[in-house]
């Protein structure tokens, strides 16, 4: 009930704040474009921060334009506000972002180009056979307390929290292989070595885990894993917070703000080789939803905002009379695709999970590949996300670096999908499909309800699939139904649903694209079934995977990681629709900002500074 | 003594009623398709074994029954138990509850001071101009959804900028002196209050005004203006004191409203308080959060009714002869 009365009040906040920006000018269609919308003028390059030896101290400096110190930038974070500040407990987006504001990892992605490079590790190599990692220190760095960091810590982090299995266990899960894991090795005070047992790629990228100072941390490890499940949580009182990052933590008032303070120890300095950050403070408010988030920032309370859909023609419109700028991150990492069920097995009670009339059809590639072709991505991309987003015919998200630029973009096509139908045996008869057994083409479209971008997907779905002759019931369920259908139930005909991914890692999709993966929906397998009755290209597609982790070398890896998107491609188990495009607007008078599709606007928040007013 | 005793047996009294409104919200919940897990079954990079993990740490994998008794065991031993995601309970509430109990209490003291007077005024008054007035403007108070209120107070903040857009504190409130911080606060509450209070002022006052109407066409009311008393002495000893005792009953209920009654401005106001904390509870299906607000906005109707019932005892002789 109260969900619904907030979404009229949206709608009624949506239509007030749209009206007034038609009053203010009326924006052509052509403004909001987003492929044409080059706000990120190319005339700059992100300036890659260098390593410095001074005095013995191993700095990092900023190649950025000095700026002047001082000042603070407010940004918002949507929901109840972080649950913890450890950064090995975080379960949640919002914990992740504030502990990784404090405790910084040994590597980093690098913003633009999305490669590792080191942070508060100096430098890494690779041994040739892809098994040994050696990492060389900063000397002369220390925690916000003054303590030195070194390999005691790195060690102790990773061996006696990670390893040990203290916190969230994921990063420990991701990183067994044939029930091993790897070994970390301290050679000495500033250089630590890890071993895999065999190759194995997406570690690199797990080492820009957090790294956790061992004299603070060590009486917490020693007192068992249920009481590091408190151990820094939120209620802690902020001096107790001993950190490496830029920022390090001052207030946290529930469901009202997290304040960061500079951290005065930090290890970046600028080309003046003053000690950075800029900014005093870093300001996250905690918001409730969306829409406070857009009144706060147009009250002035918030000096960064993402934008949606909706909302960019609006802001575009305000952008030459106003304080702020907008950035075009470019496609985001979540993917909305419609996939079929090809589940041929039967359950526990002898029953078809799918009805095995429907199973003819979705088992049948030139159904599915009918199906894509009568999509009007561009269609939908207009008018369900106002044009702020991209059309999607790949698993991996279009800033993704594995991204396979070979699948080419194709419009829809109602005239192949009909040739391709026919060649089926399908045929119509006065507007109805039929099967070659004279069956009507009847089926069930899921999604969740309450996600009106779906819901206004599945209804331009239903639209465009009836052009064939096919008959959609479109039903919008509760979301906690739907993933019961879709992982214990597997009840169901065709769903519209959206993953998020990683743009840098394609192997976090392993669960959804390996034939016994937990999330492998459109041809799940119960526990039990394990690799049974698996197709030929999903046996394709489990090679894929397994060559991709164990590959190291990022060209070898490519080559397994296309063919994957070429299978996908090819074999259609997903119908890929589009990705939002990232707006993101943020006040003049912030220097030295270089967004980036991967980091952000604020990846580089050390050398954000205040610019003097004119 | 008879007092302690009344009291005393309706505490025992409500003990059953705990019983029954715990098993009800404890089964309503359990039995709701809302899956606590969905989210992170859905998320590719969480294992199987994690989910299962979680399910053990939470207790879904027994059934309903246990659940609730295990939940039951603690909750009598004091203990709220953990929120899904490890956090106390207890402390949860505790953050909250001072900011809700705030602009709670700001709203029925400053209704109660307005809406009496306003009541008896209108009543006294009856069919004047000033009543007309009076009602007409309850009826707008009354017609106006809180929660459309809210949003439209809302726009106008951030159009003319007069006033903070939600919250209950600025960015820079730990730097404030305490006057500067007193003034925060009060700069924050204004809105919420304002809107709370219009909406419960038009009942309060209407209220009001009808039993006084009541009382005034009584009897010994024409029998104490007859005898010749003068004006303020019948409608201040005479009728005030019986036309108040409904309003007792309804200082009962406010009194359950403490805790929960703002919920829906909080949320349109982002304010720290209960209302945010506990929709998103239930939203998730975090269970023992969610029992124990239940519990709380239980609790607190029971003492809210027998506070008021007390109090009527001391106001009313008729009901004390009775008991």
């Amino acid at each position: 009930m109260i969900r619904r009365v907030f979404k009229v009040l949206t709608v009624i906040l949506l239509a007030a704040l749209l009206l007034k920006g038609c009053l203010v000018k009326d924006v052509p269609e052509s403004d909001v474009k987003p492929s044409e919308d080059k706000n990120i003028s190319s005339d700059w390059t992100y300036p890659t921060p260098k390593n410095v030896t001074i005095n013995g101290v191993d700095y990092l400096q900023s190649q950025a334009p000095i700026g002047n110190f001082g000042g603070e930038l407010i940004t918002s974070t949507i929901g109840e506000g972080p649950k913890t500040f450890n950064p090995f407990n975080c379960k949640d987006n919002t914990s992740q972002v504030m502990a990784s504001i404090m405790y910084d990892g040994l590597l980093t992605t690098d913003p633009i180009y999305g490669e590792t490079i080191p942070k508060l590790a100096k430098s890494y190599s690779i041994s040739p056979d892809g098994k040994t990692y050696t990492i060389k220190l900063r000397h002369g760095v220390k925690w916000s307390d003054g303590k030195p960091i070194t390999a005691n810590d790195v060690v102790f982090t990773w061996r006696d929290i990670i390893f040990a299995g203290f916190g969230d266990t994921s990063t420990r899960d991701s990183l067994v292989i044939d029930d091993k894991l790897p070994q970390v090795r301290k050679i000495d005070d500033y250089t630590v070595e890890f071993t895999t047992h065999k190759p194995y790629a997406p570690f690199i990228r797990l080492l820009s885990a957090s790294i956790a100072p061992k004299h603070i941390f060590m009486p917490a490890v020693k007192k068992g894993k249920e009481y590091f499940d408190s151990f820094l949580s939120t209620n802690t009182p902020p001096k107790d917070f001993v950190t490496s990052g830029a920022f390090k933590l001052k207030e946290y008032v529930p469901a009202q703000r997290v304040v960061f303070e500079r951290n005065p120890n930090y290890y970046e300095i600028n080309k003046k080789d003053q000690k950075l950050p800029y900014l005093d403070k870093y300001i996250f408010l905690i918001v409730g939803d969306l829409n406070n988030e857009v009144l706060k920032f147009e009250a002035k309370e918030l000096d960064v905002i993402s934008l949606q859909g909706s909302k960019v023609a609006r802001y575009k419109s305000l952008e030459p009379h106003s304080d702020f700028k907008l950035y075009n991150l470019g496609p985001t990492t979540s993917t909305t695709y419609l996939s079929m069920n090809l589940n041929n097995r039967k359950n526990k009670d002898g029953k078809f999970y799918v009805n095995p009339v429907k199973q003819k059809w979705f088992q049948d590639i030139n159904f599915r590949h009918a199906v894509d072709y009568a999509i009007d991505r561009k269609n939908m991309v207009f008018n369900i996300a106002n044009g702020i987003a991209a059309p999607l015919f790949t698993p991996e998200s279009l800033n993704s670096i594995y991204l396979n630029k070979n699948i080419k973009p194709y419009d829809k096509d109602l005239e192949k999908s009909k040739e391709l139908l026919k060649k089926s045996g399908f045929y119509t008869k006065k507007g109805v499909l039929y099967d070659k057994d004279g069956n009507r083409v009847e089926f069930d479209l899921y999604t969740n309800a309450g996600n009106t971008e779906r819901e206004a997907i599945g209804v331009m779905v239903k639209q465009d699939l009836e052009d064939l002759g096919m008959k959609v019931n479109f039903k919008p369920i509760e979301f906690n139904s739907l993933v019961n259908k879709l992982v214990s139930t597997f009840d169901w005909d065709m769903v519209i649903m959206g993953l998020t991914g990683s743009p840098l890692e394609p192997n976090g999709g392993k669960n959804v694209w390996l034939s016994d993966g937990r999330l492998h929906m459109f041809n799940m397998r119960t526990p039990q079934e394990g690799k049974i009755g698996i197709l030929s290209w999903e046996k394709e597609l489990d090679d894929c995977f397994t060559k991709g982790a164990l590959a190291t070398k990022f060209e070898d890896r490519k080559k397994h990681y296309d063919r994957y998107q070429e299978i996908v491609n090819r074999e259609k188990p997903f119908v890929y629709i589009y990705s939002p495009v990232v707006i993101v607007a943020i006040r003049d008078k912030f220097k030295n900002i270089y967004p980036s599709s991967l980091g952000g606007i604020t990846h580089n928040i050390e050398e954000i500074y205040v610019g003097r007013e004119k | 003594m008879e007092l302690f005793k009344y009291i005393f047996k309706r505490i025992i009294q409500t003990i059953p009623l705990l019983i029954i409104v715990s098993l009800i919200s404890f089964f309503i919940i359990r039995l709701s398709p809302v899956d606590p897990l969905a989210e992170l079954k859905l998320n590719p990079s969480i294992s199987p074994e994690t989910v299962e993990k979680e399910r053990q740490r939470l207790g879904l994998d027994k059934p309903v029954i246990i659940q609730y008794g295990k939940w039951a065991f603690s909750f009598i031993k004091g203990d709220l138990g953990v929120t899904s995601t490890g956090e106390k309970v207890s402390q949860k509430l505790k953050e909250r509850i001072p900011n809700t109990l705030l602009l709670t209490s700001i709203v029925i003291f400053l209704t109660w001071l307005v809406g009496v007077p306003l009541g008896i005024i209108a009543a006294v008054k009856w069919k004047t101009p000033i009543d007309r007035i009076l009602t007409v403007l309850t009826s707008i108070g009354m017609a106006i959804p809180s929660f459309f209120f809210a949003v439209l107070l809302l726009l106008f903040a951030v159009k003319t900028g007069w006033f903070p857009i939600g919250g209950l504190t600025s960015p820079n409130f730990s730097d404030l002196s305490f006057g500067g911080k007193f003034i925060d606060i009060a700069y924050h509450l204004v809105l919420p209050v304002f809107v709370l209070f219009t909406i419960s002022l038009a009942g309060l006052q209407r209220q009001m005004r009808a039993n006084m109407l009541d009382v005034l066409d009584s009897d010994y009311v024409k029998f104490a203006r007859a005898k010749g008393l003068p004006e303020s002495v019948v409608i201040y000893k005479h009728a005030l004191r019986n036309a108040v005792n409904p309003m007792i009953t309804l200082l009962g209920f406010e009194f359950a409203g403490l805790l929960s009654g703002a919920a829906l401005t909080e949320y349109v106001f982002q304010y720290p308080g209960l209302g945010r904390l506990i929709l998103e509870a239930v939203l998730k299906s975090d269970i023992n959060l969610v029992m124990a607000s239940l519990m709380m906005g239980a609790v607190m109707l029971i003492l809210g009714n027998l506070i008021a019932d007390i109090l009527l005892i001391i106001t009313d002789p008729r009901i004390r002869v009775k008991s």
